[in-house]
């Protein structure tokens, strides 16, 4: 086992914890980054298509300025947002973050004549490179801006405990690197948990492959409060087929250079969304497909898992294929393009809720633990937010550093958890099951009992399939070989114990909220309850269990103008 | 089964007609209820390689990941293979399919295939390679941006035909296709060639008019650029359908010839002479590149001779043929 010493770890190689390192080396504090897959290639920020325009950038007007602020807090996030925070993030984009990315060379995709492109409406974007892809220059740039700054990166290495000192307070995490089967123990004043928005929980999901709800489990064990951790947000038209393209969208959001966006149809072929013509406010309009698609299901021309088609038969091919990649995944079926649509379905995509944060610090519940980007509880979605975050964290870590020792090797802790990690490391028999199945089963039911639409009986039934999942497949899990090195059975059997625990995390805070608001929909509570639940679904760690409470959120900016109404006639 | 017209000037996928491959006979080639036969190189350190059979059933569209994570889940959960996002983002999940390197998310499967590791660098089980030999490889390029001028401030000055190669280079997704492809590369410690994938990620900031040239300069002085031979193997293979050697590497080999000219000796005479003579003169070409030292070998001088291949006496005039003009004005 190898121990290395710094003053602050970052589980995470996104959008935030490349910033949030690359803030912390500015200022002369050690860091290493430990990512589970490969920094800036795994997780959810290769996904930003393009790039919202804030404030006054790039000659928006006042008016596109305040849809912006108004779309981020409404229909990005149903007013569970500190507008506050949202106000200084705002700020941060306008003045920080695109100078700061283009001067350190990030591409914004000009016309000949030198133009940066946008796309029109009420909303403004742009793109990095090309429209569909700009994560991926995005997030190669931050690779980069690492590899030259020199902070070290454990990659393809999984954390899988956060480690404690004496008094409950986090300074160091454990390890498996998964290429090499060794442990790391990495010590350090203070972590940074920056392990993304998306988990693969559900049976289709946007989540990478190696997401797992462990940011949740980990920092749940060391008891972090968490904060509405239901509030699960759907694409809800990415492509049916094939499996491995469940997470690939057929975009709705507005195109560069363009007036038009996708539109989507039902199995009778009558179109039901239209972004630019149903909700030009909706620049990101996933809620509000979802919204649409749902009365579709009601209706029975369409289903959650397919039945109806997403494309862009209204276009031009020219006219798409001119900054956007959106073209590929029709080409690539073999369809023609634009005249084909693709058959689509929904897919689980961020989780709005995560851990509870000090929003003017990142700091969690948890001395010495931090968190940034969307594994935080407090907001949603966006590659700038996740980045925001990573400035906020930094600044935080910062201001508290002094109050935090170096952290003692916590030998019996490391002890359990290499015990823990042992005993899964172990062959099944006869009887046995792989941590594949495990996990198959897992995403099908939450899929099923804890999908778009639940209710208290369906989630109630989800908990009992936890229970014998736990006591029973749990029990019989097992490995095909206990090799150490690049043994991703082993990774899969870590992983369904974090699934377990994370999923229990998200069905209890899903029965707890009584309302249905944006994406939450319930059954049994149809109507969006302003009046009792404009708050956080605040989910604490007590000595027996656990308890919820509710924090409210001030409305100085944008209120929602309404008490109770049904959450389907609800424009966001 | 109908092939589909190759697209006007589309030169990456000749040959795919007539071998009904293009993407719609891909796509149609199998029916759900059909099974897919693959074969999967295993390997590990402590048992050596062998080939293991999987009969998996057609799914919907399916991908190669998908007959992957099919084997992984139901047959060899134990199977060693890489990938992150499955959209053709994160570039982990390039494999060998039939023999030639295709994206495991991006690629139909086809009736019978068998799936290879990629070449070129150490496999450490399974399908994983080893990514570490080709990230060092681009980190001691230095691939990023130093400005001769300070920055303008948001919007700087820049158009997109300025970044037009550059643009085509930040399409990469360091799949590393193209550097198994590449026949150069496969030549091991021949040459020190970096090999595609590196030269496309060098190009990203190499190409781009922001950057200091002295530093792209240096870069350029590591790469052995002109080891490729062109053979355009790594542009057949590339997922993200970069014009590697049209938009990046020949690019690359003319700031070369202009910022390393050393690195372009031989490039750079042939063109001179080219220019000056309208034909190629080898006598003159190997006494531009070698200098006098080329007259030491004298038995190498006679059979040149003797085969006709050099004109000492054409070579001294510096002789011009009509096409000079001709020459001088496409080589401008």
């Amino acid at each position: 086992m190898q121990v290395l010493t710094t003053d602050v770890v970052i589980v995470g190689g996104g959008a935030a914890g490349c910033y949030a390192a690359l803030n912390l080396h500015r200022a002369n504090v050690k860091t290493i980054i430990v990512c589970k897959g490969l920094v800036g290639k795994s997780g959810a920020s290769i996904f930003a298509g393009n790039l919202v325009l804030g404030g006054r950038l790039l000659g928006n007007t006042e008016e596109n300025a305040r849809n912006t602020a108004e779309f981020l807090i409404k229909y990005h996030n149903q007013f569970l947002i500190d507008q506050h925070w949202a106000r200084r993030c705002g700020q941060w984009i306008e003045n920080v973050y695109y100078p700061e990315l283009e001067e350190a060379g990030l591409y914004f995709r000009r016309d000949d004549a030198g133009n940066v492109v946008t796309s029109p409406g009420k909303i403004r974007s742009i793109a990095a490179n090309v429209q569909g892809n700009s994560g991926v220059p995005f997030m190669d740039l931050r690779r980069k801006q690492i590899i030259r700054a020199k902070i070290p990166c454990l990659e393809e290495t999984a954390v899988t405990a956060l480690l404690c000192r004496a008094d409950g307070s986090v300074g160091g995490v454990f390890a498996l690197d998964s290429l090499r089967g060794e442990y790391i123990v990495v010590l350090a004043r203070a972590v940074i948990l920056a392990t993304g928005y998306s988990d693969r929980l559900h049976a289709r999901s946007t989540g990478t492959r190696e997401m797992s709800g462990d940011g949740i489990a980990m920092a749940w064990r060391v008891g972090a409060t968490l904060a509405n951790l239901e509030m699960q947000w759907w694409h809800t038209n990415d492509a049916a087929y094939p499996p491995t393209w469940q997470r690939m969208q057929v975009y709705p959001n507005p195109m560069l250079g363009s007036e038009k966006s996708a539109r989507m149809v039902n199995s009778l072929g009558n179109e039901f969304f239209n972004q630019q013509q149903d909700d030009p406010l909706a620049y990101g309009p996933y809620t509000v497909q979802l919204k649409a698609l749902a009365k579709e299901v009601h209706a029975g021309r369409a289903r959650y898992d397919g039945g109806y088609f997403a494309g862009f038969d209204h276009c031009d091919a020219a006219e798409v294929d001119a900054y956007t990649t959106y073209g590929k995944s029709f080409r690539q079926l073999g369809l023609r393009f634009p005249q084909d649509l693709v058959e689509t379905a929904v897919t689980a995509h961020y989780r709005q809720g995560g851990i509870d944060v000090d929003t003017q610090t990142m700091a969690s519940s948890v001395p010495g633990l931090y968190v940034a980007g969307g594994l935080g509880g407090h907001s949603n979605g966006l590659i700038g937010l996740a980045t925001y975050d990573g400035r906020v964290v930094a600044d935080g870590v910062l201001g508290g550093l002094d109050r935090l020792a170096p952290c003692e090797l916590p030998q019996a802790q490391v002890g359990l958890e290499q015990r823990r990690l042992e005993r899964l490391l172990c062959t099944r028999g006869s009887e046995g099951i792989a941590p594949t199945e495990l996990k198959t089963r897992i995403r099908a039911m939450m899929w099923e009992k804890v999908g778009v639409e639940k209710d208290a009986a369906s989630l109630r039934s989800a908990l009992g399939d936890i229970e014998t999942f736990r006591l029973d497949l749990l029990q019989r899990m097992g490995l095909t070989r206990t090799a150490r090195a690049v043994n991703y059975e082993w990774l899969d059997a870590i992983d369904a114990v974090n699934m377990l625990d994370a999923c229990e995390l998200i069905i209890h805070s899903s029965l707890e909220r009584k309302e249905s608001r944006g994406p939450f929909m319930r059954r049994d509570f149809p109507d969006t309850d302003n009046a009792h639940w404009l708050a956080a679904n605040i989910m604490r760690k007590t000595e027996n269990g656990f308890r919820f409470e509710q924090r409210a959120y001030e409305l100085p900016f944008f209120q929602p103008g309404f008490a109770t109404k049904n959450n389907l006639e609800v424009a966001w | 089964m109908n092939a589909t017209p190759v697209a006007d000037g589309d030169a990456r996928r000749l040959g795919q007609t007539e071998n009904f491959d293009s993407l719609v006979a891909r796509n149609t080639r199998l029916a759900v209820g059909d099974t897919v036969t693959v074969r999967v190189r295993r390997f590990a350190p402590e048992a050596g390689a062998q080939l293991q059979e999987f009969k998996v059933p057609y799914q919907r569209a399916m991908r190669v990941l998908d007959a992957l994570n099919w084997i992984a889940e139901q047959a060899a959960t134990d199977l060693a293979y890489r990938w992150f996002c499955g959209s053709k983002m994160c570039g982990t999940c390039a494999v060998r399919m039939n023999g030639r390197e295709v994206l495991a998310c991006w690629e139909a499967v086809e009736p019978e295939m068998t799936i290879e590791p990629l070449r070129n660098l150490p496999v450490l089980r399974d399908l994983v390679v080893d990514r570490a030999p080709f990230e060092r490889k681009v980190a001691s390029f230095e691939p990023w941006i130093e400005r001769v001028a300070p920055y303008a401030g948001f919007p700087e000055p820049l158009s997109h035909k300025e970044m037009k190669s550059a643009s085509k280079a930040l399409d990469c997704i360091g799949c590393m296709s193209c550097y198994s492809a590449c026949p150069v590369i496969g030549l091991g410690e021949l040459t020190r060639f970096a090999g595609p994938a590196p030269l496309v990620q060098l190009g990203q900031t190499a190409l781009d008019p922001r950057n200091d040239p002295a530093k792209v300069a240096r870069a350029l002085a590591q790469t052995d650029i002109f080891s490729c031979v062109s053979c355009y193997k790594c542009e057949e293979v590339c997922p993200a359908a970069i014009p590697i050697v049209t938009r990046v590497i020949e690019p690359l080999k003319a700031r070369a010839a202009v910022l390393v000219p050393a690195m372009a000796r031989h490039s750079n005479v042939l063109r001179r002479i080219v220019a000056a003579r309208g034909r190629i003169d080898p006598g003159a070409l190997v006494l531009g590149v070698q200098g006098l030292a080329a007259l030491r070998n004298l038995p190498r001088i006679w059979r040149m001779l003797l085969r006709g291949k050099i004109n000492p006496l054409r070579t001294v005039l510096g002789l011009k043929t009509a096409a000079a003009a001709a020459a001088r004005r496409l080589l401008r």
